[in-house]
């Protein structure tokens, strides 16, 4: 909503441009988007064209004697509409245009130029606002000499708020004033209108059919004039946002914008009869709106009718064949009100949103219905030369009474934490023009229609807490007594985080919105079902993932593109499945892990992230997590499996397959994908302090050469099941195949690492161990001693 | 020659057979010399039997000494010679100092969850709970529970992925504030935080994420106010940009509270002079906030009459982007690790 200052000024006899009125909304009402003045520009004034004739030199310019008041100025104008006689806009030398362009004293092919006649553009009045391409001509009566901005009303600053949409009493100039009124406790002077009627009766029988339409006010006026509107009018649409059209157009507008309450004019020798019924459309009925276009209706839309056809589209739009044109000289103006939720979906199906629209949708004052149309009958009038029938055909099943709301004083302490007593409260009340009485300490409040937003005991509490100003409360903290915690899973959640940076990895966080072909690219199954959402923006951002390697991997391969050799990336995301979210740790990682520069340093492979997984495992204390070799899509066949707890997947780790990775243009990549609400399920929290042995533990190294093919988790499942609890560790310490091992053979060195609380083990109680282990060895595995 | 000339003869020998000895090898030989059964010092014991009886005792004596202190004369010159050895060693151990290390950095968290951990921290502090719910969530407690019924003006201003007739993509955490109050039945105090994953319809670019980052606070009790909520917010804004930061609360609309607020920090940059990041204005808006509408109470099941509270929310991107400067939204998703790396 753009307020015109001077506008606002006609409610409140005040400075108002004095009174930081900006700021004032910010804190107090609405968003401020801009407050300015209307043209920027200095010394400015009314010049009659008393001479123009061609330049000497030059075809397309004039050179024009032009009376400024105190002189007669020698002036060049290029502009091809410059003729004599012409009231015109001058700025003078010295004078300051928008944009920065100073005005001189110059000489132009050899002729004195002294100033510049302007045209609007020229002003900072944007082409959407006139249609004029040369100078701007002034028609109204104005005098040489005069200050330009004010003859044509553009001395003025234009305050333009970005309404919120429970706001709907502010898309009025009146509105905004009741607002101003309020916070700077200044009274609003309302305006009477007197209309001057002819002796002819109005013959308008105007009913509805339907509860959507609530008031209907109509008026014939006839032998309208049609023509240009006058200046400051125009400016204050400008100021407003709205384009000058003429008069008829413009004097709806206006009315409009200053009370809220559209207004539609019919041509009334085109409406063909003398009646106006209002009804919801019928099924499949179609109408021709005034844009030319036919549109079909649902029995929601309301329509104007003439007791036969539509001839409106009520609130929404006017009809073709009713339209008002330049050779219009009666009209029947109509003022009415609508269901608002109805013209809503009305505007909004057939994408038909306009000012009239947006203000039935949001509320109109139904005091200002009648009065809208007084206003504007009195426009047409004074600025159309028009007459009027005799009378106002109306119905208005409206309520106008102001509507009671009660509120009590501790109330309102209690929900702003304020200390307000009941006379401050009062005095607020006051000063929002709302009517009330004391009831001990409640308020018997009467809202009245033209705050038609203010529907409940909150509303109420935010027009005090607002007006009285938020910045007058005070700063305390909720005095709830609770004990905030994170719980054991969120805690996890943030220890698993901080192990991963601590071992080098960094966080990353991607978008969960992937395109439906590639969300299966790294899952370890093919039947769990993916979420989509309905109308993608982008068939990019169609699908939930189903495993964050997808976007891990694009952020490595987004790295890699910039030369950066090292990628160890994990984050924490969702499997989303239908109405399944599961939370799991996903990790990428391409490059060297620790890089020792110039001194040896492993490549990275397998173990390297499967050494990272299992630093978690340990920190967590979760046992028993084994790895099944598996095949899966784009995976290394021979470097992938899947991460088992008690016949349970939790998970996945591998190598990308290296075509994969190639096409992708990547190198080795390992990706990892675990549950970690399972992983949660899991870890063991330390429930009891274990003694520390007293005794030294002992360790014994086995080295064995079997078949390549035996896994050394089968090993040591055989070696941990032949021994006791004294066994504390099995690691595996050497691997070798090649030369002196026999084909299809490895040989493995093994370190055995015994512990007994009670007593030093000797070396016959472990002799006694090993013996059976390599018995159990060569049984199971046919693994033989080295 | 008397005895004690001679030791002092013996001694100065052994003195100069001592200098430039560098081998321990040698240095056995010269004790050899003169400590072993046939050096000097052996045979002039032998001498002590010609001796009168009352003159043995002394001679012996002399002579013991001269020979422990050989000994340590010998002793000594064994600890030069370990010592030099010891230190040729170690010289050859020498290393430049100043070669490159290995490379044991740390990763990084994630600046948003970096900023999600520190909010959390200080309501925990305040004695909140941090909840946490799906992103897939159903229109009803995604909007109708939030008094945004269907067809309600303001769900444009959220305009949000459907994935099916009646279920979408969280536009905001607020479902979680909506699932813990019916999980508490209506009958106790809720002091929540929701962080995590949102989704609206908008195109990506510098100022816009259709995935972002949302933290929102829920107090309901029986006499939270306002002024509560001002407190709460001023913490965070001191959390976030420092303590000398103040805030204000304007008029706002949001359709889940009443009244409704939008909350501006004091400009860190130009401490409220107005520059040109805060756009002359002195403030910068962080975040909306409000008392619970009371639909929003009854639909969850407390009672109005008992119950009042309020709510917040704010874009963890956005106080991100205003703590550390950042001016495109997209770095937090790409996740270029030269922007990661920068926040440790
Ligand atoms: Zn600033």
């Amino acid at each position: 909503m753009k307020v015109s200052i001077n506008w606002l000024k006609t409610y409140i006899d005040k400075p108002l441009e004095t009174m930081q009125l900006d700021e004032l909304f910010t804190t107090k009402s609405q968003e401020v988007e801009s407050y300015q003045a209307l043209v920027n520009a200095t010394d400015l004034v009314v010049g009659h064209v008393k001479v123009c004739e061609r330049h000497p030199d030059a075809d397309k310019l004039s050179v024009c004697d032009v009376d400024v008041g105190s002189n007669v100025l020698q002036i060049i104008c290029g502009a091809p509409n410059v003729k004599q006689g012409q009231f015109v806009i001058v700025a003078l030398p010295g004078a300051e245009l928008p944009g920065g362009l100073k005005i001189k004293k110059s000489t132009i092919r050899g002729v004195e130029s002294s100033g510049m006649i302007c045209s609007l553009i020229e002003l900072g009045i944007e082409s959407k606002y006139h249609y004029e391409t040369g100078i701007h001509v002034i028609k109204d009566s104005v005098k040489a000499g005069e200050d330009a901005l004010s003859a044509l009303g553009f001395k003025d600053h234009v305050l333009a708020l970005d309404l919120t949409p429970n706001r709907g009493d502010l898309l009025s100039v009146l509105g905004v004033a009741y607002d101003v009124a309020a916070m700077l406790d200044l009274p609003v002077e309302e305006k009477t209108f007197h209309v001057k009627e002819t002796s002819t009766l109005n013959p308008m029988d105007i009913s509805t059919d339907t509860e959507d339409c609530l008031s209907y006010y109509g008026r014939i006026i006839d032998n309208l004039t049609i023509k240009e509107s006058p200046s400051w009018m125009k400016a204050r649409l400008i100021g407003a946002g709205v384009r000058p059209i003429n008069n008829v157009v413009d004097i709806t507008n206006y009315v409009m914008i200053e009370l809220g309450q559209p207004l539609h004019a019919f041509d009334f020798d085109l409406l063909g009869s003398e009646k106006i019924v209002v009804r919801n459309a019928k099924k499949n009925e179609t109408f021709l709106t005034l844009d030319d276009k036919t549109r079909s209706l649902t029995e929601e839309d309301i329509v104007i009718t003439n007791g036969e056809k539509a001839v409106a589209l009520g609130g929404v739009m006017g009809g073709a064949e009713t339209e008002v044109t330049e050779k219009t000289t009666s009209i029947l103006l109509e003022s009415a009100v609508f269901n608002n939720e109805k013209i809503r979906k009305t505007s909004h199906r057939l994408d038909l949103r306009s000012e009239s629209s947006m203000r039935f949708e949001r509320g109109v004052d139904p005091v200002r219905t009648k009065k809208a149309l007084d206003m504007a009958t009195s426009l047409f009038i004074d600025y159309a030369n028009a007459t009027v029938r005799k009378g106002i055909s109306y119905f208005d099943n409206t309520s106008h009474s102001p509507k009671p709301l009660e509120l009590s004083l501790s109330k309102i302490n209690s929900v702003l934490g304020s200390e307000y007593s009941l006379d401050y409260v009062s005095d607020i009340l006051r000063r929002l023009g709302f009517e009330h009485t004391i009831k001990q300490d409640t308020y018997l409040i009467e809202v009245p229609s033209r705050r038609f937003d203010v529907l409940t005991y909150q509303d109420m509490i935010e027009e005090i807490g607002r007006i009285s100003g938020y910045d007058t409360l005070p700063s305390t903290l909720p005095s709830t007594i609770s004990v905030g915690k994170l719980t054991p899973y969120q805690q996890f959640k943030r220890r698993i985080r901080q192990s991963l940076t601590g071992l080098g990895l960094h966080e990353v966080i991607t978008y969960a919105l992937r395109d439906a072909d590639s969300v299966y690219d790294y899952t370890r199954s093919n039947h769990i079902k993916a979420v989509s959402v309905m109308h993608p923006m982008t068939e990019l951002r169609e699908t939930l993932s189903l495993t964050p390697i997808n976007g891990l991997l694009d952020v490595v391969r987004y790295n890699v593109s910039r030369k950066l050799d090292t990628v160890h990336i994990f984050e924490i995301g969702k499997h989303y499945q239908p109405s399944k979210e599961t939370e799991v740790l996903g990790i990428a990682m391409q490059g060297i892990y620790h890089d020792y520069s110039w001194q040896t340093t492993p490549e990275m492979n397998f173990f390297t992230l499967k050494g990272i997984f299992e630093a978690l495992l340990k920190r967590f204390s979760i046992e028993n997590v084994y790895y099944e070799k598996v095949s899966l899509k784009n995976y290394h066949p021979h470097q992938t499996a899947l991460i088992k707890h008690e016949d349970r997947v939790i998970g996945h780790i591998g190598k990308i397959h290296p075509e994969e990775a190639k096409r992708l243009d990547l190198k080795d990549v390992y990706v990892l994908d675990v549950d970690i609400e399972i992983l949660y399920e899991l870890s063991e929290p330390i429930k009891r302090y274990q003694p520390l042995g007293k005794y030294p533990s002992v360790s014994r190294d086995l080295a064995i050469v079997c078949d390549e093919s035996i896994l050394a988790q089968h090993l040591i499942d055989t070696i941990k099941s032949h021994t006791d609890s004294r066994l504390k560790q099995v690691r595996i310490f050497d691997y070798y195949v090649g030369e002196h091992i026999e084909e299809g053979k490895k040989s493995l060195a093994l370190r055995l690492q015994f512990e007994d609380p009670q007593k030093t083990l000797e070396t016959k109680d472990i002799d006694f161990v090993i013996e059976r282990i390599v018995k159990a060895l060569k049984t199971h595995h046919d693994a033989v001693l080295r | 020659m008397n005895i004690q000339e001679t030791l002092k003869q013996l001694e100065d020998a052994l003195r100069k057979d001592l200098e430039g000895v560098k081998t321990i090898e040698a240095l056995q030989d010269i004790k050899a010399k003169y400590l072993g059964k046939k050096a000097e010092l052996s045979l002039l014991m032998r001498h002590m039997k010609d001796l009168p009886n009352n003159e043995k005792p002394a001679f012996g004596q002399t002579i013991n000494q001269a020979k422990q202190a050989f000994a340590k004369t010998i002793e000594a010159q064994r600890n030069r010679i370990e010592e030099a050895l010891l230190n040729k060693k170690l010289e050859k151990e020498t290393i430049d100092v100043t070669m490159t290390s290995p490379d044991f950095s740390q990763g990084t968290a994630h600046l948003l969850n970096q900023i999600i951990d520190e909010i959390e921290d200080l309501f925990i502090g305040m004695g909140y709970l941090v909840k946490e719910g799906p992103e897939v969530e159903s229109d009803e407690r995604n909007f109708e529970m939030l008094n945004l019924p269907k067809n309600h003006p303001a769900r444009d201003m959220q305009d949000s992925f459907y994935v099916s007739e009646d279920t979408l993509l969280r536009t905001h955490t607020s479902p979680v504030q909506v699932r813990t109050m019916l999980e508490y039945g209506g009958q106790k105090p809720v002091k929540i935080i929701c962080p995590g994953k949102v989704y609206r319809r908008d195109d990506d670019d510098a100022t816009h994420s259709h995935q972002f980052m949302q933290i929102e606070g829920l107090v309901v009790d029986q006499n939270t106010s306002m002024s509560d909520l001002k407190g709460t917010l001023l913490a965070i804004a001191q959390t976030m940009f420092g303590k000398d930061r103040q805030i204000r609360l304007r008029p706002s609309y949001f359709p889940f509270t009443e009244p409704s607020v939008e909350v501006d920090v004091t400009c860190s940059k130009c401490d409220g002079e107005g520059c040109a990041m805060c756009k002359q204005t002195g403030y910068i808006e962080i975040l909306g906030a409000g008392m619970v509408h009371d639909n929003v109470l009854k639909m969850s099941g407390y009672d109005p009459e008992i119950y009042q509270g309020f709510a917040f929310g704010v874009g963890v991107e956005r106080l991100a982007m205003l703590k550390y400067g950042i001016d495109d939204i997209r770095h937090f998703y790409i996740n270029d690790l030269r922007f990661n790396k920068q926040f440790k």
